[in-house]
């Protein structure tokens, strides 16, 4: 029985302590980086196995256990965002090795790690957490970390968009932390178990509601969302792809926790939700469909993406919110595999090419095949193509609005794929004109370490697809909360 | 009949709000960093007035002390680059009136929510309050802020350390060329003045640290009063940071946590899970944790204060600040 809990441990610690070793020991920070990727993803499989045999598993920290202390509990849907980070992080450091290999890197490849591991603990920190306190706590180290990764490049639009995304952070932070703070004077309590009970009040939904924009603002959720593209387009690759694939999912995540443990406040409000969605699925669009530049373009589909797994959730309405979370979850792991390759492709061909102005890529002599092939396959996921797991979360966000009779987030599903088949299409074409060059092509430029990382999550991001019910079974694991306690 | 402290909380409380807007409306950007230093000072008498002394030690030490510090310190930068570049305040684009409109509608929902929240809040809520007092017997400590942040939500607290040690390795890889700005220095009676105090704060920050086991102070207040030692140290060039320091430098800030999460882990085991300190050596743990949390808060607030990671300059060059 220790076993189990040690790996909730595990998960949180050992990036903890692999952060410290990185910064002490800078000349070794991507040695120590990997194996600590491998031994956390070892716990996060042994938790995942351990949950898949006996449910759901909690740990009270200190022996008090909740509302006095702090109680970590891992579910099916905590393991699958564990797995997730694991995976994608696993890779993307693998890439970052690659990417952060040239001479003038030095700085980047010592400070990449620590800050990454710090990350990592706070991610971890928070799919494992059942306190809203400590939630905040644990956004607040993934905010410092993630702007540190931000302004890692040090290009002075990366300093500026950093400073940008610390603001909106820090805001975001400081209103989820006065919502938990009216909720503890309502209630008198910070754990999950104790919010499940609570009336709800005008006072506590106006408390929810601080937190929902404080996390709406974290997560960039249209019209809180000015931040993300400057800070996702200019950040060095492997950070873009840990910022838009992983970080984001944090805030995610939690809006998905109270939304399955606290009463909803009312249909008004999740409609209000399911419209802000709307709008960035339409606006970021618009704007990837107007972006100039390749990064710019992914970071705005990371907008409108976002907007669609906040439909995801307002897709069958109040009542249907208990099975809503799921088709939500579901977007939210396709995102983070494939968005997390597409940024690292994005570097790449960024890297081969010297440029990444959408306009040229079709004139440069230049091609990263490989590179713009992993590009293809983790747009096919996002739009939502069969058999990729984003087509799976998209089926079932519609067949849930229209077993509700709920047409009108069906017509948005529809149109924010149609705006990505064309913002994408705008790459992709760009890939296949071979008319522009007069000069020999030099094709297969980049078959390199660099290129295997996102090939694999690309691919993994549409194999995943046919796992889906296997996937589905597993997160219901321990829902609803009360019944594994 | 009326207590005489109600006209008292009344008087700081506009005063906390006139000083507020002061700040934001001045021009001049040092009044306004000076007016925030005073907006700090009564915040932290707002807090000795909620009973929270704990609070309101830390607004004085690191809302007021630390903030003000650094504040004046990017000032004196600022100052100094635009001395040397074109740039000044009336370069900055006024904001255009749509992005003000949507602003103030934003803040005025965020508003309402607060106010509906805190009108419909119960005065006297249920709380920890009960369950701390009865818990506290097991926790090795006199002082209930401490039985908390050290033992029952041990956790949140290592977490918190993390926070700052996030922020200085955020800090230090920043990359922004051989510092142009002179370093700030004081004159020849402030080296006196430091002598003076020196020892004083020294005193002051350790008792801070110690008493937090019975009363109101402990880790995070005891570090900020030390990292005075630091600031002045600077200051007054008795320390200039050099890149063979780094190592050090390394090691002082993530002792805190690195002693904090080992302790943590150690203390699982043969029927205890992780933060379960045992009952006989839980004080003494806990001092542990405090006593090497406090110099790594102490020694990141002061590596904050001077802002990057030192580095080897070219031979001739002015010293690194």
């Amino acid at each position: 029985m220790t076993l189990d809990l040690d790996m909730m441990m595990m998960a949180i610690f050992l990036p903890l302590f692999g952060a410290i070793a990185a910064f002490i020991l800078p000349r070794a920070a991507a040695l120590v980086g990997l194996v600590t990727l491998a031994l956390t993803t070892g716990a996060v499989i042994a938790l995942g196995l351990e949950v898949r045999q006996s449910g759901a598993v909690v740990l009270p920290l200190g022996g008090w256990g909740a509302p006095l202390g702090i109680d970590l509990r891992a579910d099916g849907l905590s393991v699958a965002m564990l797995a997730l980070t694991s995976a994608v992080g696993f890779l993307v450091s693998i890439a970052a090795l690659d990417a952060l290999k040239g001479a003038d890197q030095a700085r980047e490849r010592q400070y990449f790690w620590p800050l990454w591991l710090l990350l990592l603990t706070g991610i971890n920190g928070v799919y494992l957490s059942t306190d809203i306190f400590n939630l905040y706590v644990m956004i607040e180290v993934i905010a410092l970390a993630a702007v540190g990764l931000t302004v890692l490049s040090a290009t002075r639009a990366a300093v500026q968009a950093g400073l940008e995304y610390m603001y909106a952070s820090i805001l975001g932070a400081l209103l989820f932390l006065m919502g938990v703070g009216f909720i503890y004077l309502q209630i008198g309590r910070l754990d999950f178990t104790g919010l499940m009970g609570a009336e709800p009040t005008a006072a506590l939904i106006a408390a929810v509601a601080l937190m929902f924009v404080g996390l709406a603002l974290k997560t960039a959720l249209f019209p809180l969302h000015l931040w993300l593209p400057a800070a996702h387009a200019n950040a060095t690759a492997p950070a873009s792809a840990l910022l838009s694939g992983l970080v984001v999912k944090a805030a995610l995540y939690i809006v998905l926790r109270l939304a399955q443990y606290m009463p909803f406040p009312s249909e008004t409000l999740l409609t209000l939700v399911g419209l802000m969605g709307a709008g960035a699925v339409i606006w970021g669009g618009i704007q990837a469909l107007r972006a100039e530049r390749l990064k710019l373009l992914v970071a705005w589909s990371t907008v409108a993406q976002i907007g669609l797994i906040f439909v995801a959730f307002a897709r069958a309405g109040e009542v249907g919110l208990t099975e809503s979370w799921k088709a939500a979850a579901l977007l939210i792991l396709a995102h983070g595999i494939a968005k997390a390759a597409m940024f690292l492709a994005a570097g790449r061909i960024k890297d081969e090419i010297g440029h990444d102005v959408i306009r040229d890529l079709d004139r440069a002599p230049v091609r990263p095949t490989l590179a713009q092939f992993t590009f293809a396959l983790a747009a096919i996921s996002l739009i939502g193509l069969p058999p990729s797991l984003g087509f799976i979360g998209k089926w079932s966000l519609m067949e849930g609005a229209l077993v509700a009779g709920y047409w009108h987030w069906v017509a948005v599903t529809m149109l924010g794929t149609l705006l990505s088949v064309a913002y994408f299409s705008r790459v992709l074409s760009a890939f296949l004109r071979f008319d522009r060059i007069r000069t020999p092509v030099a094709e297969h430029q980049g078959w390199a370490l660099a290129d295997a990382a996102p090939l694999t999550l690309a691919l993994t991001a549409i194999g995943l697809g046919l796992m889906a019910a296997p996937i589905l079974r597993f997160i219901e694991i321990g829902y609803p909360f009360g019944a594994a306690l | 009949m009326t207590d005489p402290l109600v006209i008292f909380d009344l008087l700081l409380a506009l005063g906390i709000v006139a000083l507020a807007i002061a700040s934001l409306s001045v021009r001049d950007r040092f009044a306004m960093i000076v007016l925030f230093i005073v907006f700090g000072l009564f915040s932290a008498l707002a807090w000795v007035r909620l009973s929270a002394p704990d609070v309101a030690l830390a607004e004085a030490a690191i809302g007021t002390g630390v903030t003000g510090a650094l504040l004046l310190k990017t000032l004196h930068h600022l100052r100094f680059v635009e001395s040397r570049t074109a740039i000044t305040e009336a370069a900055c684009a006024p904001v255009p009136l749509g992005v003000l409109l949507a602003n103030a509608a934003f803040c005025g929902l965020i508003t309402l929510g607060l106010a509906v929240a805190f009108l419909g809040a119960p005065s006297a809520g249920p709380g920890f309050d009960a369950l701390v007092a009865e818990a506290m017997p097991a926790s090795g400590v006199d002082h209930p802020v401490t039985g908390v942040l050290l033992n029952f939500r041990a956790y949140d607290t290592l977490m918190e350390v993390v926070v700052l040690l996030a922020a200085v390795i955020a800090v230090w890889q920043i990359e922004r060329g051989l510092s142009d700005a002179p370093a700030p220095a004081m004159g020849e009676v402030w080296q006196g003045f430091a002598r003076l105090v020196l020892p004083a704060i020294v005193v002051i920050g350790t008792y801070l640290l110690w008493v937090g086991a019975e009363a109101p102070g402990g880790a995070f207040q005891g570090g900020a009063v030390l990292a005075a030692v630091g600031l002045l140290l600077l200051l007054t060039r008795a320390y200039v940071p050099r890149p063979e320091h780094r190592g050090i430098a390394r090691g002082a800030f993530v002792l805190g946590t690195g002693t904090f999460a080992l302790v943590a882990l150690m203390v699982a085991g043969g029927g205890r899970v992780a933060f379960e300190y045992p009952l006989d050596h839980a004080k003494t743990l806990i001092l542990l944790i405090e006593g090497m949390v406090t110099i790594s808060i102490a020694v990141t607030l002061a590596a904050l204060f001077h802002g990057r990671e030192p580095v080897a300059l070219p031979k001739g060059g002015r010293d690194d600040t």
